[in-house]
């Protein structure tokens, strides 16, 4: 499954000799470099409880790059990625980081899958001189207090998406809402923002629980939230997490009583669970079915090599890879100092519209959807139907927060 | 004495080795050190005193989260910050051992290991110290008052690495060569007999595995600041268990041997991993290959032609 790249010491001497020819001899740039591959890295879980997530970056930006190549590549250079499995773990990212920047000399990273991963990488972008673009890395940090210079998110952050959930929740005739959540970074930072919107729209918010990740039976979770009193949960899980919950959620009934909310509905959870989440409520930070011409050309290309719809982190790790393609085609390089200039600030039209990243502190505006699980005749399985969407302008928080003023 | 004319001639090699390497080679040898000195710390315990811990993660850990804390929340230079973090394993170390030798045999590692999960949950939960599942994330390496900045840079965090690791050589050695040493010895072959020869065995055990902890703390103290990170996963006992392999791969109660295990560990995870994703599978069966047919270890099969200097 894992591909890896050897560089020889020679080939790096050759590259380094190439690399200084091109920069002395403004002449033969092009005819340099085009022997010189776009190395993109790529630690990315492929085994552990986020590895589906991971498969779905990692078909994402294979897509891109196959697409990218089959038009002569990027710069006039092939596009070539480095997949390296981290197994979710931060420290084996750290190391698989540093590996292909020092060993393969990478100087572009995306397709991290959890965002404690990410927040562990971050801090050593400068020392690598390397962006990292992010494909779905959600903790509100990252472009706050975390925000370093070479970090980049064009993807729909927690906040956003939670913040999409609020805006639907004020509209809402529930009053009483309780959470569930992963027991990390992401899954408290998103209960976090969930309870002061929930609390700003007036609603109550009796509590949350943890479960580690990894956790296969909930039962004491859900009868904690049958407990609550509450009429709707908040879902913050992910991956395996989020299949085990909903499955057995289904066994004790407790969509009946209780309505599910989630951050995001996400269609490998669907496809696990089968009619477990119909009826389901949730954010998704891309639904298939948005109607704009590039998306329009992206499922159709999509749908022509994979036989199915894209899911929800394939279509955001999709546009991350739209954003550093065309920050890297606007600043004719993929040199740090010049590739964060580009990037800062781009706007561009991606599979979920008119996209801008913010200069400020490098998160992408862009617009959130509420959908709704629903099983019409003819699915295979339960499919997530757009009910609700909200501009970008309300959705993106101001510059380095997590929290909303209104 | 041929072992000391083999360890300058180490010492010599390792101290040339960034002038020859490539730059990702020094990240892993740096790496590799750090973990031969936790390997080689643990077997104080376990080669030695016949002490099987089965929580030296939690002395690496401490270390790490430590010397995190220190360089993440104060501008105590780096040395300093590792150094306090080392004394810190040891001292905490000191209770552990306390209770942990009340018990002998399989009771005494299972206690060790049921204090390593402890701390482990002590830091999925201290968030405000530990950073929780997250981690302590961005550590910086301070150049303290006297603007000592060559600990900064790669090699210079290299030599660094190589002086403790060759520090806490000399001084092991030095340990198990004297009376003390002796003593340990004799608990490892016959703790009965060693109390009734008149020695406070329980005395000497909590000592060693102070001892161990410091030095496998040292270890912890240093890798935070090089991989600028420290994480839960540090205190695992999946790891306690690795170092284990470590030292019995490598050949415990030699020093060398888990220094030399923990290298071929960390060779053999990086090449395999790069094959196959279910490489601990193979890592298995080396190991017990190791344990049937070369029960001394790495260190064993170098020497055996020499029995003299087989220390099992």
């Amino acid at each position: 499954m894992t591909k890896t790249h050897y560089v020889s010491r020679r080939t790096m001497l050759k590259s380094a000799v190439a690399g200084a020819a091109a920069a002395s001899l403004p002449a033969v740039p092009r005819f340099a470099n085009a022997a010189e591959p776009i190395k993109i890295g790529m630690p990315v879980a492929l085994t552990g409880p986020l590895g589906g997530i991971g498969a779905q970056m990692r078909t994402a930006c294979e897509f891109w790059a196959k697409q990218v190549n089959a038009k002569g590549g990027l710069l006039g250079r092939p596009v070539e990625l480095i997949i390296e499995d981290t197994a979710g773990n931060p420290a084996t990212t750290v190391r698989k980081a540093q590996e292909m920047v020092e060993r393969n000399g990478v100087r572009l990273i995306t397709c991290i899958v959890a965002s404690n991963e990410a927040l562990a990488t971050v801090p050593k972008l400068a020392e690598w001189d390397t962006i990292f673009v992010s494909g779905d890395n959600g903790d509100g940090r990252l472009t706050g207090e975390s925000l370093v210079p070479n970090f980049f998110r064009p993807n729909t952050s927690g906040p956003m998406g939670t913040r999409a959930v609020a805006l639907w929740l004020r509209d809402s005739p529930m009053k009483n809402f309780y959470g569930i959540g992963m027991d990390y970074a992401w899954g408290h930072n998103s209960m976090d923002v969930f309870e002061a919107e929930a609390k700003r729209a007036g609603k109550n918010f009796l509590g949350a629980v943890f479960s580690p990740t990894g956790t296969k039976d909930f039962a004491t979770y859900i009868a904690k939230i049958r407990q609550s009193g509450a009429e709707g949960v908040y879902l913050v899980l992910a991956g395996d997490d989020n299949n085990a919950f909903l499955s057995q959620a289904k066994q004790y009934r407790l969509s009946d009583k209780i309505q599910l909310l989630t951050e995001q509905v996400d269609e490998m959870g669907l496809n696990a669970t089968g009619d477990a989440a119909i009826g389901m409520i949730g954010g998704s930070r891309y639904p298939a079915s948005l109607d704009n011409p590039v998306n329009k050309a992206f499922v159709a290309a999509w749908q022509a090599d994979y036989k199915r719809l894209p899911q929800m982190f394939e279509g955001d790790q999709y546009q991350s890879c739209m954003v550093l393609q065309a920050g890297i085609e606007k600043a004719g390089s993929i040199e740090a100092a010049k590739l964060r200039t580009a990037l800062e600030g781009l706007a561009l039209d991606t599979v979920k519209g008119h996209i801008v990243m913010r200069a400020c502190d490098h998160q992408a505006e862009q617009p959130g959807f509420i959908v709704k699980v629903v099983k019409r005749e003819g699915m295979e399985h339960p499919m997530p139907e757009v009910i609700a969407t909200y501009a970008a302008d309300r959705v993106t928080p101001p510059c380095n927060k997590m929290v909303y003023d209104n | 004495m041929t072992g000391w004319r083999l360890f300058f001639l180490a010492a010599i090699v390792l101290a040339a080795a960034p002038f020859g390497l490539p730059i990702f080679a020094m990240t892993l040898l740096t790496e590799a050190l750090i973990l031969g000195l936790l390997a080689m710390s643990l077997d104080l315990m376990v080669g030695y005193t016949r002490l099987i811990s089965f929580g030296h993660a939690a002395a690496y850990g401490l270390g790490a989260y430590a010397s995190g804390y220190l360089l993440l929340h104060t501008a105590l230079p780096l040395p300093v910050a590792v150094l306090a973090a080392a004394l810190l394993a040891g001292v905490v170390a000191i209770g552990v051992a306390w209770v942990c030798t009340m018990a002998t045999g399989v009771s005494f590692s299972m206690l060790t290991l049921a204090f390593a999960q402890l701390l482990y949950a002590v830091a999925f939960k201290w968030t405000s110290v530990t950073g929780a599942s997250d981690g302590l994330a961005g550590i910086p390496r301070h150049p303290g008052p006297f603007g000592i900045t060559v600990f900064q840079t790669k090699n210079g965090y290299y030599y660094l690495v190589l002086v403790c690791l060759l520090g806490a050589y000399v001084f092991c050695r030095a340990l198990v060569s004297s009376p003390f040493g002796a003593v340990l010895r004799g608990i490892r072959e016959n703790e009965a007999k060693t109390l009734s020869l008149g020695y406070n065995t329980r005395l000497y055990k909590i000592a060693v595995v102070a001892l161990s902890f410091a030095l496998g703390g040292l270890a912890g103290a240093l890798y935070s600041p090089f991989a600028g990170f420290a994480n839960t996963e540090l205190l695992f006992w999946l790891f306690s268990g690795q170092v284990l392999i470590m030292v019995i791969v490598g050949g415990q109660g030699t020093l060398i041997g888990p220094i030399l295990g923990a290298a071929f560990f960390m060779l053999l995870e990086h090449v395999l991993s790069a094959y196959t994703e279910s490489w601990a599978l193979f890592f298995g069966l080396i190991f017990i290959g190791f344990v049937m047919f070369a029960p001394q270890g790495i260190w064993g099969l170098l020497t055996s032609r020499r029995p003299k200097n087989a220390r099992i």
